[in-house]
């Protein structure tokens, strides 16, 4: 990833973070308010059901009341009526359950349960209901069930026996709470049996949780019920025990729809989002244009140390600024100036060093003929004086000997000459394996030339023909020097392993020998032009190889160890491009 | 003398007013009488009601201690060379259309004991019917159908040249079909004479002052178990659970008898002998686990609904839930059965046949017959009950038919 690439991240990353932030912090701030209004109206609302539930509790009083001074109650607590009569008088009433009973709680007759006469009554009655002021919640069995109600007890008319009478707490009785918009008030009764103001409630089993945590705590519980998979169904309950004695009786549960606020965080978020994308692509422009004003200098830098790391090191950069990064484009542009300085002290400390190796050479190889010429020629003046015959012959002998150290002199100078004047390659289709039989072949009567060690000759050479696009005749120079050198190598004789092989589209050349082997230095000064670690040598050899190598957009390399002998290794390309 | 005089006065008035209320209680012929219930016969088939038993005949009948007397068949001989038995058909018996009944010899193989026989013969199936020409039914007893709707009501008339002499009714109208709130609606209207009553409205008639007829146990009420999963056990625990006595006294306004046999007392006179008391601990003992079955029973009957809730209130102290259910899903229903004959024999053959349950054919006595049925608690027999008819004031001699007069000093 790039510093600029980093930078667009970091300065995107907190702009969408700080409008992340802020988003959040006002959705909190938002639903922290809306539960706080709801849990007030929630509040509100419970005082209105007690206040309801109270008044209630009076009508029912006054029914039971009403029931118990009834004749035909006096008439079932004497034992005078039909077991179900009690239906009759709760009908009057306009009471949902009504049970006559005699004083140790015995039915006598029942409204609701007519077949449980004769059974004790089983609303959870204690002493100190008879005759209390307040009506009570309880649970009352039927048939089917149970259902909660508000009960009262009076004594029926007479003295004997009692009346209890109730009404069911129902959807009806929730319809009078008169709620505000966006309230509900469900009513728990028992499981599954769950009513509103409306009738009974579809999927009750979703308030489970909440009635278990009621149940479990005896205690009021909050939860948020998801209706349906649309989140804006959710609705926040407050779910009030309606306990008596210890027994859980029914749970209110006053709920506040949580649409609006749902409604309201959605529009909080998406604003969020709008802004946050708004500023993220802000963020991006002015990141992009801040750091393309950081960067650029740093990417010309790089640039620079690219080009000096290629090879230019005349490279500069440009210095736009007085900071830091300025600083580093003089400190780079004074660094390239001293590499250049360096570079051309050190290439003309190596000119110089090459022109004093050549004149060394030039020296020595010219010293050697020129020293029999003095000679010869001090002969011929010291001969003058001798008789005509003996001076014929030593002019004789001195002129042959003149003439040949010319002739010597001669091919030095011409070689010297031909390294000067090497031609630029002409590329043609050539086989190698048939280039290396050549060169193998002219050289073959010095293997097996007598007088010396033997040179035993070796071709391990690809199969086929390996054609690349080079200059045959220069090739085959190359070669040449590379074997008359392995040759110089081995004076005691050895192998000479000729070896091709197809290599990246190419082909390698190796050529190695079992001779005496080079020294790490020397294999580093190895192409060095009129280098050479023979008397004999003029140091040209490798150097034309290398030039030859180098023309043809090839790579030579030595491997070598002192004692094990020597592997000259060349690369060819398969194709050339544009000559040199 | 004026003393003497004002004595004779008085012993004539009295001997006049005594003459006169004679004369009011002796019956007489004519009228209408308006009768309602709910059968819902067919054809005049004389097994499908009872009072088509006026129309048709059989050879023999039972008298009211179930004993076989001679009816149309004045008499019977055994003839042990040929097997049979031969009836000997009264003498001077007309049909209904007024031909005269001869059916020529009768006679009956002795592969079974008389009274076996005559137990048979005495089956309202067994009535002697003949087909006129046209294919209806034509017979022989006290009254000849007049006209006959199926399943809604039919005519019947007096057969005047009946061979026990005529009846004193002149026609009989039947309403059939009815439902008992029906017939009570039509009874305070004074739309009908005769209708059934609820036996647990049978206080509030006679507070009223109402006429009523109660007959003796005519049917048992009892519980019928199917499949398997109520076993014996549980079963038991049902049967240990049910507070007879409550039910009797509050919901039955003593009327019936408890019984744990399917034979009333009238007509077995041993149905003390099979355990009625209750045993809830025992009950819930046998009962453990908690169960729970599908409990059938008539909601329709104001007091067959109060005696299945009350059988459910009390098996749930066993810790046996019966839950209401539909007839055909059943674990349990609450039956009302017919007994049909006042023979044991008779009587327990066809409640067995009518509860499916095998007809224990080794059994030497009713009792031994019943013991059997009644093992594994298949059925739990549980009351025998009345039937109970609320009578206009102006019907005498109910119920039987063919000896019931109006009184005309009555309004209808």
């Amino acid at each position: 990833m790039t510093f600029r690439t980093k930078l667009l991240f970091i300065s995107s990353f907190t702009v969408a973070g700080a409008v992340a932030l802020v988003t959040g912090a006002v959705s909190v701030s938002t639903r922290r308010s809306f539960e706080r209004i709801d849990r007030e109206r929630r509040e509100a609302m419970l005082d209105q059901f007690r206040r309801e539930l109270d008044a209630q509790g009076q009508d029912v009083i006054r029914r039971v009341e009403k029931a118990a001074a009834s004749p035909g109650v006096q008439q079932i607590a004497a034992g005078a009526a039909e077991y179900d009569r009690a239906q009759a008088e709760a009908d009057a009433a306009s009471l949902d359950f009504l049970d006559v009973l005699q004083p140790d709680l015995t039915i006598i007759s029942s409204a609701h349960w007519p077949a449980r006469f004769g059974y004790k009554n089983d609303w959870q009655i204690a002493p100190e209901d008879w005759n209390a002021a307040d009506a009570f919640l309880t649970r009352i069995p039927q048939p089917e069930g149970s259902a909660t109600a508000l009960a009262a007890v009076r004594p029926a008319a007479g003295g004997k026996g009692y009346v209890a009478g109730a009404r069911r707490l129902s959807p009806e009785f929730l319809k009078s709470l008169g709620l505000a918009p966006g309230l509900r008030a469900l009513l728990w009764l028992a499981p599954h049996e769950v009513v509103d103001a409306k009738g009974g409630v579809r999927d009750p089993e979703k308030l489970d949780g909440l009635i278990a945590e009621v149940q479990r705590s005896g205690r009021q519980a909050n939860g948020v019920v998801q209706w349906t998979a649309d989140r804006s169904s959710s609705e926040a309950f407050v779910a009030f025990p309606l306990s008596r004695r210890g027994r859980l009786m029914g749970v209110l549960l006053a709920g506040a729809s949580l649409r609006e606020q749902i409604a309201l965080e959605r529009s909080i978020l998406w604003t969020g989002v709008l802004v946050g994308g708004s500023g993220i692509a802000i963020g991006v422009l002015l990141g992009w244009w801040t750091t393309e004003r950081i960067t650029r200098p740093v990417e010309r830098l790089a640039a620079g140390a690219r080009a000096v790391a290629g090879g230019d090191w005349s490279t500069r950069v440009d210095v736009m600024s007085q900071d830091e990064i300025g600083e580093l484009a003089r400190a780079f542009n004074h660094m390239t100036e001293q590499l250049l300085e360096q570079r051309e002290r050190a290439i003309q400390a190596e000119r110089v060093a090459a022109w004093r190796e050549l004149a060394r050479r030039l020296a020595h190889e010219l010293k050697n003929p020129l020293f029999p010429l003095q000679i010869t020629v001090e002969n011929l003046q010291r001969a003058r004086h001798r008789p005509e015959a003996e001076f014929d012959e030593v002019f004789r002998e001195s002129t042959s000997t003149l003439l040949a150290e010319l002739a010597n002199l001669n091919t030095i100078i011409g070689r010297f000459s031909d390294f000067a004047k090497m031609p630029r390659p002409q590329f043609e289709s050539v086989d190698v394996n048939e280039i290396v039989r050549v060169v193998m072949k002219l050289h073959d009567a010095r293997f097996r030339a007598g007088g010396r060690p033997k040179i035993e000759p070796e071709l391990d050479l690809a199969a086929g023909e390996l054609r690349i696009s080079a200059d045959g005749e220069q090739l085959r120079r190359a070669l040449g020097n590379l074997v008359l050198n392995a040759m110089d190598a081995m004076p005691s004789g050895g192998t000479l392993r000729v070896r091709t092989a197809r290599q990246d589209g190419g082909v390698r050349l190796e050529v190695s020998d079992t001779g005496q082997g080079l020294t790490q230095e020397e294999c580093a000064r190895l192409f060095t032009p009129y280098y050479t670690t023979k008397h004999h040598g003029t140091g040209l050899g490798l150097a034309i190889v290398q030039s030859v190598v180098s023309d043809h957009h090839g790579k030579i390399s030595v491997a070598s160890q002192p004692g094990l002998g020597a592997a000259f290794i060349i690369d060819l390309p398969g194709k050339q491009g544009d000559p040199l | 003398m004026k003393r003497t005089a004002s004595r004779s006065i008085v012993a004539v008035s009295v001997l006049l007013a005594a003459g006169t209320l004679e004369a009011a209680r002796r019956p007489r012929y004519g009228g209408e009488l308006r009768i309602e219930t709910r059968a819902t016969p067919r054809t005049p088939d004389p097994s499908e009601a009872a009072f088509l038993s006026y129309v048709f005949e059989t050879l023999v009948r039972l008298d009211d201690r179930g004993e076989p007397e001679p009816w149309l068949a004045a008499s019977w001989t055994h003839e042990p060379a040929r097997k049979r038995w031969i009836f000997t058909a009264r003498q001077n018996v007309k049909l209904h259309n007024g031909a005269l009944w001869a059916p020529g010899l009768i006679s009956v193989a002795d592969d079974q004991p008389i009274e076996k026989i005559l137990r048979d013969l005495a089956r309202p199936r067994n009535a002697v019917v003949v087909r006129a020409e046209d294919g209806s039914p034509v017979g022989t007893g006290p009254f000849r159908i007049a006209r006959w709707e199926a399943e809604k009501s039919a005519t019947l008339t007096a057969h005047d040249e009946y061979w026990g002499g005529r009846p004193y009714l002149d026609r009989a109208e039947i309403r059939m079909g009815r439902a008992l709130p029906e017939e009570a609606l039509d009874f305070e209207l004074g739309k009908a004479d005769v209708v059934e009553i609820p036996i647990t409205d049978l206080r509030r008639f006679r507070q009223r002052g109402v006429p009523v007829f109660v007959s003796p146990p005519s049917e048992i009420l009892a519980l019928e178990f199917e499949g398997t999963l109520a076993n014996d056990a549980i079963r038991e625990a049902v049967a240990l659970s049910i507070d007879r006595g409550a039910i009797y006294n509050v919901l039955l306004q003593k009327q019936g008898e408890i019984s744990g046999a399917l034979l009333p007392l009238w007509i077995g006179g041993y149905s003390f002998l099979f355990a009625t008391e209750r045993d809830v601990s025992r009950a819930r003992q046998l009962a453990s686990p908690p169960r729970t079955l599908a409990f059938a029973y008539d909601r329709q009957d104001a007091m067959m609904r109060a005696i299945g809730e009350r059988i459910a209130v009390n098996t749930s102290e066993a810790g046996i839930t019966m839950r209401p259910a539909a007839g055909t899903t059943a674990d349990v229903r609450l039956e009302r059965l017919p007994i049909i004959s006042r023979d044991p024999w008779l009587a327990l053959e066809e409640l067995a046949s009518l509860l499916k349950i095998p007809w224990p054919s080794a059994a030497g006595t009713p009792y031994d017959a019943e013991r059997v049925l009644l093992e594994g608690f298949r059925v739990i027999p549980l009351f025998h009950l009345p039937d109970a008819w609320a009578l206009s004031r102006r019907v005498r001699n109910w119920p039987h038919l063919a000896d019931v007069w109006l009184d005309a000093r009555e309004t209808p």
